[in-house]
């Protein structure tokens, strides 16, 4: 292998090109194996005819001008891609199609070519178009443009093809400038005088890119490509004719914004945790309006219903010009989220229109997330420490959640409402007792959290108003002062 | 007019007409037992009525305004009735006048993990978010403590509790005793001798008064 590929071979011509130049020889299999100038092409195992692929290649010459390209092929693709799910961008300016698995549903392929070419005209775009077994022989059929044949290139069987691209200009490789005046000055100007000259010298003089770049636009080498993916997230503006000064007037507007976001979504099986709009205003940075769901949703109502909240409180530093909507990133609807069957819930029961996430959203819009929480209990002796606030609310349906917080074993009972400090007592003990101050139960001693620096050392009573109100008090073991903890309302 | 006079049927099944006998009856609507049966003896049907507006008037905290509820709190958020959804019972407290302390709820048996606390600004954004809450379907009661409100409010807190099947309870200042009130209950709590004292103001479909608690 090593020798073979030292010793340049002078009658190594590419073998199809032989083939159409001499399209009675066949090029024999041994040839094809000899082949091993720059590198080992690999040609389709000869036992399993595989479905070849099928290239559309468009070229948007006005595009190459355009300093946002890439922006504008990006949406092209969505056009694309209701021909074809594989659409790839090859900057600056054009795109690929495979059409291959599309002939069945949107073919014959003249047909399908004249809609895609039909498409980008719908569009006001200028377009060159060329079908081709592979990828580089498409793009640069393309490339060339109908000045061929004047008509767009077709090409369906790999067998054909080097025969038609014997007449492509070299200039529509798009090689190093340097290359291709180079070639020039070799007498050498169309694709066929190009593939008659031997592969190896190719290879030295121009790089074997040059070489791999032949054998995939003949076919007989596979290059990959990406499939462009949509941009998952929904964005969309609208302009208003007049400056509305009003948050109010705003609603109308945002309904439709809404409504298509809700589409959108629904088409993608998929919601939103986060949304943002954004006013803009005639100076000035736009105004952002931010909000966040409890859950994952699509539904517009939900979506309607938090943004109204916000805008109802918002107040506007200036007229708004225009808005825009732009969501989170797309997260799965999951079989468990809970307006999978929010509808049918709401058929059934006639009332239960409403869920637990749309009804904390709603407050929270109004009030802030802050406001709007949940307690759990911890176990921990320091009757301040053995709760805490949580704003993470979890909506998991009932049953899946067993008791994790094991009913303290305190052997008193707790009060029902803690103040946020102990409150000193004025009196003391012997003063409340005449008073009329009853002490009920206790002590219950409690020492704790000497470790962390917050420890406490107290004995915990019960006590009772003569008048009926029952109190929680401890006594502070060091200072002996009394203290006022909790109520039992 | 004479079709509508047509038969006795006919007149009764107008929902114009209000029927004595039926208000006077048990309700038919499921209640909550308060867990006091000398309470639950005065209560017509034996308990807390569910979708509706009780009003307990006091002024002072610490007389077991809340322990009167508890019972029928975890009643229920441990029993769904028929034809409710599965996230029914939620409990949403609206502007307590202090925190509310989770060990204890939880030795009473509350499920602390549907248990909702809301902190509006103001009493009128707490009333909004009382009628939400009630409205909502998925809460089986919403405690609200306001210092004062009107009555236009009370009732559409009380239609609200009826459209949703909640349970609302408002606790209020005492001096709001003499207004006038859409609440299906009234209580009033106030310091007694040696316990607080209850006494009934309005009871639909039952008898005023004092009540003794007893013992718990």
């Amino acid at each position: 292998m090593k020798s073979r590929r030292a010793t340049p071979q002078t009658a190594d011509l590419f073998a199809a090109a032989d083939a159409v130049f001499a399209p009675h020889s066949k090029p024999p299999k041994p040839r094809l194996s000899r082949y091993a100038g720059g590198m080992p092409p690999t040609p389709l195992p000869a036992g399993s005819p595989r479905p070849r692929q099928l290239w559309y290649a468009v070229v948007f010459p006005e595009l190459f001008y355009v300093e946002h390209s890439a922006a504008v092929l990006q949406r092209l693709c969505l056009h694309a891609q209701a021909f074809t799910s594989f659409v790839s961008i090859e900057p600056p300016n054009a795109l690929l199609l495979e059409i291959r698995g599309s002939l069945k549903l949107l073919g014959p392929l003249e047909h399908l070519h004249a809609n895609l070419d039909a498409c980008w005209r719908r569009l006001a775009l200028k377009a060159q178009s060329a079908t081709a077994p592979s990828t580089l022989a498409a793009l640069w059929f393309a490339r060339a443009g109908e000045s061929v044949s004047g008509r767009p290139v077709i090409v369906e069987d790999v067998a054909t093809l080097p025969g038609q691209m014997a007449t492509l200009p070299l200039a529509c490789t798009c090689w190093d400038a340097g290359h291709l005046q180079t070639l020039r000055s070799m007498g050498v100007t169309r694709m066929g005088e190009l593939l008659r000259l031997p592969r190896a010298g190719i290879a030295r003089r121009f790089g074997t890119d040059r070489v791999q770049d032949l054998d995939v636009a003949l076919g007989r080498q596979s290059a990959p490509r990406r499939a462009f993916v949509p941009r998952e997230r929904f964005r969309e503006r609208c302009d208003f004719e007049t400056e509305i000064e009003h948050a109010a007037y705003l609603e109308k507007a945002l309904e439709p914004l809404i409504a298509r976001c809700a589409q959108f979504l629904r088409e993608r099986q998929a919601g939103v945790q986060a949304l943002q709009l954004k006013l803009r205003h005639r100076e000035g940075p736009a105004t952002r309006v931010r909000l966040g769901l409890a859950s994952v949703t699509s539904e517009r109502r939900r979506l309607t219903d938090v943004l109204i909240q916000k805008l109802e409180r918002l107040e506007l530093a200036a007229p708004v010009r225009g808005m825009e909507l732009i969501s989170g990133s797309l997260q799965p609807l999951s079989a468990g989220s809970l307006d999978a069957f929010a509808g049918l819930a709401g058929t059934r029961a006639g009332r239960g229109r409403d869920s637990v996430p749309h009804l904390v959203e709603r407050l929270r819009a109004r009030f802030g997330d802050e406001a709007v929480y949940g307690v759990r209990s911890i176990a921990e002796h320091r009757p301040e420490a053995a709760w805490r606030r949580v704003h993470d609310l979890r909506f998991v349906s009932r049953g899946s959640q067993t008791a994790v917080q094991g009913t303290s074993e305190h052997g008193m009972p707790r009060p029902v409402w803690l103040l946020d400090e102990p409150a000193l007592l004025p009196q003391q003990p012997v003063q409340l007792l005449k008073d009329g101050w009853i002490l009920e139960q206790g002590p219950e001693r409690i020492e704790s959290g000497w470790w962390d620096g917050s420890g406490v050392a107290r004995d915990y009573y019960i006590a009772r108003y003569a008048q009926g109100a029952r109190l929680w008090i401890f006594r502070e073991r060091q200072s002996k002062r009394w203290y006022l903890h909790g109520m039992f309302a | 007019m004479p079709r509508d006079l047509s038969s006795l049927a006919d007149i009764l099944a107008d929902a114009r007409v209000w029927k004595l006998k039926d208000a006077s009856a048990a309700p038919t609507r499921p209640v909550w037992s308060t867990g006091n049966s000398a309470l639950d003896a005065r209560l017509p049907g034996g308990g807390w009525p569910t979708a509706s507006l009780i009003e307990v008037l006091l002024d002072q905290t610490g007389l077991g305004e809340v322990q009167l509820f508890l019972p029928a709190l975890v009643e229920c958020q441990r029993n769904i009735g028929p034809g409710r959804s599965d996230d029914a019972p939620w409990l949403v407290w609206i502007a307590p006048p202090h925190e509310p302390y989770a060990p204890a709820l939880a030795q009473q048996g509350i499920e602390l993990g549907r248990l909702l606390v809301v902190r509006p600004p103001s009493a009128t954004e707490a009333l909004w978010a009382a009628e939400q809450a009630l409205g909502s379907g998925v809460c089986a009661a919403v405690l609200l403590w306001l210092k004062g409100s009107d009555d236009r409010w009370l009732r559409r807190l009380k239609l609200a509790a009826e459209a949703g099947g909640a349970l609302g309870v408002l606790f209020r200042p005492e001096r709001h005793r003499f207004e006038s009130s859409p609440a299906t209950l009234r209580l009033m709590m106030t310091q007694g001798e040696q316990e607080a004292r209850l006494d009934l103001l309005k009871v639909q479909g039952g008898r005023p008064g004092p009540v003794d608690l007893g013992s718990p």
